[in-house]
């Protein structure tokens, strides 16, 4: 048993390639990058290591299960550098999800706050774009950008773990301009 | 309106007497119960309240129509002391409609938090909901008081809104002796979205992709008793293929569901193998999803009067997948009760006793858990479930084990029927079209919509105006029902088995504050 274990760590036999998720990955660049956040950002300030801190505003849930399954063996974002923590105070990037209920504006603002600089705040999914079907429903404020400025979006309901994985990994590249 | 469904209209008086009588102390259940604003056509304010029996395949709605007519006050009696399994649906009629549930033992706020104005009840049908946004007060904290426990060695631990793993927000308040959860107060509803308000916005057809984004993982029941509560409001026959893929399908959602639920207690009591083993399983059977339907959650399947999709295209194809993960699934569970020190975690942990799941009204896992034989494919038989054959199963005991036990029986159950439709189909019976003619709202029509989900049972009600369009949808998640088990399920457990008993019953947030 604990040999299978091992085996099964040393060699990553579930996880898909690298280039096999960049390949579910249809979006053309442009339409990740909130409107002038190209000038913007800090050349140099992310390398190839990165901590998420993962924020529900009032999603369906199916982006966080999404979420979740990147750290599964299939996926197991952790071997880029990327991981989710428990703190927004350990975070270099906050993912929001939902088109932001009402309710969920004051703790969305509050963990922003407590997110030290430089970060970067990616909305996932249509409703945390723009709400999406909830768009003008009265307990939603259609959108995480409402609330908090947002860099990128990852487009998709929800979008799928491998188009998430891609996204972030070269969110973070443009944004600090990494080669 | 369907054969199954008996209307009736009941005076204020008789009203809390009759409800008493159907709910007959948790033998019969309460399916659903809401309040409606039928000003526009005469009716006035209404509240409905849904009962069945087990065993007998027939919906008893009792309705209170022109409440508060003539200049009288907006209230009822409330049916609470009698029925606990109102309590939380008469909070909201309270909250959506401003109707007051009168003798309610605790009645405050539910869904609408502080920073919502007094006064704005958003199921109105005189209020848009643009006018409800504008009087929002985004910055105001939701002050209202928690249930404090005093004496001696009691301290509170607040968790949440924001929780530290990848989940959804709520907020707990822990009362605790030492380690020992002497009482949970949960305030939920943060994710509410104004779902209700937002179908009469979108019109009949539209609301499928809204129900199926009502809760993530529940996206094919939901969209598919909604799908079926239009169906038969408007009398239309559902071909039998389609009858059979939605069959299916709910079935698939159901072996997601499980699998993952399964893998997922092992979070909770820190087995990062069979957590893994669980994850990628369920990845397996996502997989197959999206090869069969081109979505991973099953999302854009439903259509009005059948399915857009047709996914029982390759059955031979797909019984060899599910062989593969039936396999798979039969070593995994074994390796998990192989386990000591797993289920040492699980025996005895969050357990739920019976009287309290029948008089609360639980559904689904929580309720079969708890002996409870409540499933909505035998007692009120839909789609192509009539047609097949397999058995319902319950637990006695009640806690993590058996929930996570029950769960392993009804996969047994589900491989089974997955099995048997594809063997139908692939013995070329269950030819014919996906989807009857085009559905068209009927005018000034009801029904009900059902099916047994993953976490249990799921009801829509829909009515439309005498223009067609709707004039009230009521949708209810399973974890409505069983939320309000949760402070009974973990009293006198310790601190750290909250999660665990939390995954047990896998809850959802978004369906029940929608």
């Amino acid at each position: 048993m604990l040999g299978r274990i091992f085996n099964n760590i040393i060699r990553k036999k579930q996880a898909r390639p690298l280039e096999n998720l960049m390949a579910d990955q249809k979006t053309p660049r442009a339409s990740w990058l909130a409107d002038g956040k190209e000038k913007e950002i800090l050349p140099g300030a992310f390398r190839q290591s990165v901590r998420i801190r993962h924020v529900d505003a009032g999603s369906c849930n199916a982006c966080e299960w999404e979420c979740t399954a990147l750290t599964n063996p299939v996926y197991d974002i952790q071997r880029f550098g990327v991981d989710f923590v428990a703190s927004p105070r350990h975070a270099d990037i906050l993912l929001v999800t939902g088109p932001v209920s009402a309710a969920m504006a004051n703790a969305l603002k509050k963990t922003w706050t407590a997110t030290p600089g430089p970060k970067i705040v990616i909305a996932c999914g249509d409703c945390a774009r723009d709400g999406g079907i909830y768009k003008g429903s009265y307990a939603v404020t259609d959108g995480a950008d409402k609330i908090v400025p947002v860099d990128a979006f990852i487009p998709g309901c929800p979008p799928k773990p491998s188009v998430i994985a891609s996204n972030i990994v070269q969110i973070v590249k443009a944004l600090s301009k990494i080669k | 309106m369907a054969e199954n469904e008996i209307y009736r209209d009941v005076t204020s008086e008789e009203f809390p007497a009759e409800c008493s009588r159907l709910f007959a102390g948790g033998n019969g259940r309460l399916r659903l119960m809401f309040g409606a604003d039928l000003r526009e056509t005469g009716e006035g304010f209404c509240v409905y309240a849904v009962f069945s029996r087990p065993q007998e395949d027939r919906f008893e709605i009792l309705r209170l129509k022109n409440i508060g007519e003539k200049g009288g006050a907006l209230e009822f009696h409330s049916i609470t002391p009698k029925v606990p399994a109102a309590h939380w649906y008469e909070r909201q009629i309270a909250d959506m409609l401003g109707i007051v549930p009168l003798g309610h033992p605790d009645l405050h706020p539910l869904v609408l938090h502080g920073l919502y104005p007094k006064g704005v009840y958003p199921l109105r049908r005189d209020i848009s909901p643009a006018e409800i946004k504008r009087q929002l007060d985004l910055s105001k904290e939701d002050l209202s008081p928690f249930m404090e426990v005093k004496g001696e060695g009691i301290y509170e631990i607040p968790v949440g809104p924001v929780h530290a793993g990848i989940i959804e927000p709520g907020h707990f308040r822990f009362s605790a002796v030492g380690e020992t959860i002497y009482y949970l107060d949960p305030r939920l509803f943060y994710t509410h979205k104004g779902v209700e308000k937002h179908f009469e916005q979108l019109g009949f057809v539209n609301g499928v992709k809204l129900a199926e984004r009502i809760s993530g993982v529940s996206s094919f029941s939901h969209s598919t008793a909604y799908c079926m509560a239009l169906e038969r409001m408007a009398g239309t026959t559902l071909p039998v293929r389609a009858s059979a893929i939605r069959t299916l399908l709910l079935e698939m959602e159901r072996l997601y569901n499980h699998i993952g639920d399964i893998g997922n207690m092992c979070a909770g009591t820190g087995f990062a193998v069979g957590y893994a083993r669980g994850a990628s399983l369920k990845e397996k059977i996502m997989a197959l999803n999206e090869q069969l339907t081109g979505s991973r959650y099953l999302r854009g399947v439903n259509i009005p009067g059948g399915v857009a999709v047709d996914a029982l295209r390759d059955p031979a194809g797909m019984l060899q997948e599910i062989e593969g993960i039936t396999e798979e699934y039969k070593s995994f569970i074994e390796f998990l009760t192989d386990s000591v020190s797993h289920v040492e975690r699980l025996e005895n942990a969050g357990a739920l006793a019976r009287d309290i799941a029948l008089s609360l009204g639980a559904t689904g896992v929580a309720a079969r858990a708890s002996g409870i034989n409540d499933d909505l494919r035998t007692a009120h038989p839909h789609l192509y479930y009539n047609q097949l054959i397999f058995e319902t199963h319950t637990r006695m005991k009640g806690d993590v084990f058996a929930r996570m036990m029950l769960r392993a029986d009804e996969v047994g159950c589900t491989i089974a029927i997955i099995r048997s439709i594809l063997h139908k189909a692939k013995g070329k019976r269950l030819e014919g079209n996906i989807a009857s003619e085009n559905w068209e709202a009927p005018h000034g029509a009801q029904a009900l919509g059902y099916v047994e989900g993953p976490r249990g049972s799921v009801f829509y009600f829909v009515k439309s105006g005498a223009d067609g369009a709707p004039l009230r949808v009521k949708p209810r998640a399973a974890s409505f029902c069983n939320w309000p088990l949760m402070p009974f399920a973990v009293h006198g457990n310790i601190v750290p088995d909250f999660p665990l008993i939390n995954k047990s019953f896998n809850l959802s947030y978004s369906g029940s504050d929608a």
